[in-house]
């Protein structure tokens, strides 16, 4: 009996390996693993054409060629009856299997290996089920939940008033509607060519301030490739990569936050967000479970992540502007106790009580606040005198100004710091310190 | 444990094929491939002829093809790190296994089903893979052993029979 191939869809998601049988000329067989294959419509298949030479010489001398493939949520094993038929070097459909072939091989720490140099069509004569019945299904899935969860997070999104409010709003209600162990919202640096972390769920340590640059990682691809990247089974990639403990030691050696991870991750999906043409940050989830997040939950993140990118938007673009900063009522009194500040100018590095704690924009947002607390004694900031203070030299903070405070004024609260930023509302913003300041800057690093 | 191998195989190869390592089969006939898995493999004392199970209930093409042309290419992948080779080679036996090589083919199936367990895939989702109804031995008579771990070697030829 002949089967549909379109009922063979999850075969087509890359989780278990194909089998590719060819022949030579004179009938030598002969038989490797392959990566990718892709569906074309009803009849037709794609091969991700990394082979060996030897694969491509049999296909020349008969195009015939056998497929095994296996469907990932019950294991059933399919035989495809295949015909060579001709490469693809470029197009909608190299493009795509190529990205996917990128994703798979960054996260096997292959990518040099595994470059698609072309894909191979075929038409698809028959596709048999092979003798050996089934696993047990994962628990199944209602078609149009996705649809429904999207709705649910997008709802939520739709009740977030300020940046604050919308970060958390989606990474709340995300874990509410699709059940998932942690998740990340990344945003977009483009003076930096970076994505930074600006909150999550369920890690052991927030990672806020992380950054993943473009193109490194399935983050960092979905970024640089403006696409959905999932993993539905990552238990074999858990031997890459080792683990960086996110310490402080290691955030004050490298000045850096390392990127929040959750070890028994076997489920991954990255969604980009675009607005208005441009990438303003990636939504990545994770989950313990094999398959969790399949192709109808990629679109519906999708839409979450269009939403979220213009939530993000609208809340920069309509942080409500204070003209004059308010005078602070009850300001805490500082105490004696000594707060060491060291600032390396080179990159902007902003160490407190020698603990790391941001670099780059956010580094010299506080270093600004901080000399006009310690020269005028001021404490009250408003976002429209920021903006527009050219000692800051900052052009792009226009744009992202909301983001960059969220992300100081989160850092402190994580460190625990004796200096904290506050937001009274009204485009306010309110410096906390907690003692007496004693500021250092280098010009170099050491 | 073997000392040396005087055939095409040698012990390190040997131990290899023999341990928890996915084995897939490629056979044809009148121009027409077939795919089926192996349930275990033994090499010969000596090196010179290599032992596959496999079920003709879930591989009947398999077996028919070793039977009348007797044309094989056998891969062997480790699923941990995907170190692969492939031998290639002619059938010149399929008979129903020896008791050593049923045993052979459960220890087989006990040790790659905790194998792949380890790297989280559960032993009842990879049963399906692995039927043991109706098995044979196809004795193979390798002629050229290929690495095939992805990498620079990758399809370099590692042994070839001379004659």
């Amino acid at each position: 009996m002949t089967l549909s191939l379109a009922a063979l869809d999850a075969c087509f998601e890359g989780v278990v390996p194909s089998i590719l049988c060819t022949l030579a000329a004179d009938g030598t067989p002969n038989v490797s693993y392959l990566s990718h294959v892709t569906r074309l419509g009803e009849a037709q298949v794609a091969l991700s054409n990394q082979f060996f030479s030897k694969t491509a010489a049999n296909l020349r001398a008969n195009a015939r060629a056998a497929l095994l493939v296996v469907d990932p949520t019950d294991s059933a094993q399919y035989r495809l009856d295949i015909l060579y038929r001709s490469s693809l070097q470029d197009g909608p459909t190299f493009g795509r299997m190529a990205a996917d072939l990128r994703a798979t091989s960054a996260q096997l720490g292959m990518d040099s290996v595994m470059r698609l140099r072309a894909a191979a069509v075929f038409d698809v004569l028959s596709v048999q089920h092979v003798r050996g019945g089934r696993a047990e299904a994962a628990p199944g899935r209602t078609p149009g939940q996705a649809l429904a969860r999207a709705l649910a997070v997008t709802g939520a999104l739709t009740r977030a008033t300020e940046l604050a409010g919308v970060v958390d709003a989606v990474l709340d209600a995300l874990a509410a509607a699709f059940g998932h162990e942690a998740s990340l919202v990344l945003l977009h640096d483009p003076g930096r060519g970076c994505l930074l972390a600006l909150g999550s769920r369920g890690y052991g340590t927030s990672g806020i301030g992380a950054e993943v640059p473009l193109g490194e990682g399935l983050i960092g691809l979905a970024a640089q490739e403006c696409r959905v990247l999932r993993v539905g089974d990552a238990s074999r990639l858990r031997r890459y990569g080792a683990a960086i403990r996110a310490s402080s030691e290691h955030e004050a050696r490298t000045r850096s936050v390392a990127l929040p991870h959750l070890p028994a991750a076997m489920s991954q999906v990255a969604v980009p967000m675009e607005v208005q043409g441009h990438l303003r940050g990636v939504l990545f989830l994770e989950s313990t479970r094999r398959m969790a997040f399949d192709a109808e939950d990629a679109i519906a993140l999708s839409l979450v992540a269009r939403q979220l990118g213009m939530a993000i938007a609208l809340a920069e673009a309509e942080a409500a502007e204070a003209s004059v900063a308010s005078p602070k009522d009850a300001a805490p009194r500082a105490t004696e106790r000594r707060i060491g500040v060291v600032h390396h100018a080179q990159d902007d590095s902003v160490f407190i009580e020698r603990a790391y704690l941001v670099k780059g924009v956010p580094g010299r947002l506080l270093m600004w606040m901080l000399d006009a607390y310690r020269v005028e004694g001021r404490v009250d900031f408003t976002n429209r005198e920021i903006r527009a203070d050219a000692a800051l030299r900052l052009p792009e903070l226009k744009d992202n100004l909301e983001t960059r405070l969220l992300l100081l004024q989160r850092r402190l609260e994580e460190k625990q710091a004796p200096i904290r930023l506050l937001r009274p509302g009204g485009g306010r913003i309110q410096l906390e310190v907690q003692g007496h300041l004693a500021v250092s800057s280098k010009a170099s690093s050491g | 444990m073997r000392s040396t191998l005087s055939g095409l195989i040698d012990t390190d190869l040997a131990t290899f094929l023999e341990s928890p390592v996915m084995i897939i089969l490629g056979t044809g006939e009148e121009g027409m491939p077939e795919i089926g898995r192996g349930l275990g493999a033994a090499v010969q004392e000596d090196g010179t002829a290599l032992q596959v199970i496999v079920s003709a209930w879930q591989w009947p093409g398999t077996v028919a093809n070793a039977r009348m042309n007797g044309r094989i290419a056998a891969t062997f992948a480790r699923p941990a790190d995907y170190v692969t080779y492939q031998v290639k080679g002619r059938v010149d036996l399929v008979a129903p296994p020896t008791p050593a090589l049923r045993a052979c083919a459960m220890r087989y199936a006990t040790r790659i089903s905790a194998a792949l367990a380890e790297l989280g895939l559960a032993p009842e989702r990879t049963a399906p893979w692995r039927s043991d109804r109706d098995l044979v031995a196809l004795r193979i008579r390798p002629e050229q052993v290929f690495v095939q771990t992805p990498g620079p070697r990758a399809g370099s030829l590692v042994a070839e029979r001379r004659g």
